[in-house]
């Protein structure tokens, strides 16, 4: 199993979400995808998108005002 | 939706981390501090207090909301969802009914108003509107939030957008210095258009509900339907 690593500290809002797609398209199915974030509009922003893409997501805060989001490519 | 590899990676992730600082005491002082001068307030401006209170109340709303107008405007375009742009027109539709409620009784108590005693931002209309708000637009998504939404990151300790808060007071400071400018070029030129002046108060708050009744299905619509990104 191969995870991707994605830094988007101090990237705003549509930046994450955008690097997050483009990763995604070069990545295989079932391979994992970890974006590092400080903010948290770009949670929503990628939550929604991802689950309407019907990939699996989830995200945890790893210290104050920082998460981690997990997105598994699923098709 | 969750898989089991992002399971094992949260629970991994979750062992390495160090525990975390107790942040209530600072949620009881920052209340008790907002309550103390809340309450100096209402001796020293009662008007003062009202606003101290309903901004805070905003600002709450906002931060957990995740409330963004520049999402709810930008997402339609770039990733094709509208959850956030159904929200604003659901406000808009709010406001309508209760800004009809606020004029409908000025109106009743004033009969023969002029259009600048009527309660609201009623503010005349012409190309400086269109042109100041595509340049707002413009600055919106380019510095990731509008003023309230920049207000509420910075709030919340976001420190990108410190940076565009300095942009942000910049261009607030030229745009009140040059306003007599504007004023004398475009402003003052145009015509306030009041809708209930040419055709009632009651058949404009019914066709501004349609209009955003409509808008609302349409932006639902085009939500179901639309998966812009899925092709890039």
């Amino acid at each position: 199993m191969s995870e991707y690593r994605l830094d988007c500290l101090f990237e705003a809002c549509p930046i994450p979400l955008l690097k997050a797609l483009k990763q995604l398209e070069k990545m295989k199915i079932g391979e994992v995808l970890i974006l590092h974030t400080d903010h948290n509009c770009s949670i929503t922003n990628v939550v929604e998108w991802t689950k309407k893409q019907g990939h699996y997501i989830d995200y945890i805060e790893i210290s104050e005002g920082e998460w981690e989001i997990y997105i598994e490519k699923a098709k | 939706m969750t898989s089991s590899k992002i399971e094992e990676l949260k629970r991994q992730r979750q062992l390495e981390q160090r525990k975390r600082g107790n942040q209530k005491p600072y949620a009881i002082l920052l209340a008790a501090f907002i309550v103390v001068i809340y309450l100096a307030f209402t001796h020293y401006n009662l008007r003062f207090s009202s606003y101290w209170l309903i901004g805070i109340l905003i600002g709450i709303t906002m931060q957990r909301s995740r409330f963004c107008f520049c999402a709810s405007f930008r997402d339609p375009i770039m990733v094709g969802s509208t959850s956030l742009l159904k929200a604003i027109i659901l406000a808009l539709f709010i406001s309508t009914i209760g800004f009809f409620i606020i004029q409908y009784k000025a109106i009743l108590a004033n009969p023969n108003f002029a259009i600048h005693d009527i309660p609201g931002h009623l503010h005349p209309v012409g190309i400086h509107t269109a042109l100041g708000a595509v340049l707002f637009g413009i600055g919106m998504v380019v510095a990731g939030g509008c003023a309230s939404g920049v207000l509420v990151r910075i709030g919340e300790g976001y420190m990108m957008q410190m940076v565009v808060l300095v942009g942000f007071l910049i261009g607030t400071f030229l745009g009140a210095r040059h306003f007599v400018f504007w004023d004398r070029l475009l402003v003052s030129k145009s015509t306030t258009v009041y809708f209930p002046n040419y055709i009632g108060l009651f058949p404009s708050l019914f066709l501004q509900l349609v209009l955003l009744a409509a808008l609302y299905f349409i932006a639902d619509w085009y939500d179901k339907r639309n998966n812009i990104m899925t092709t890039v």
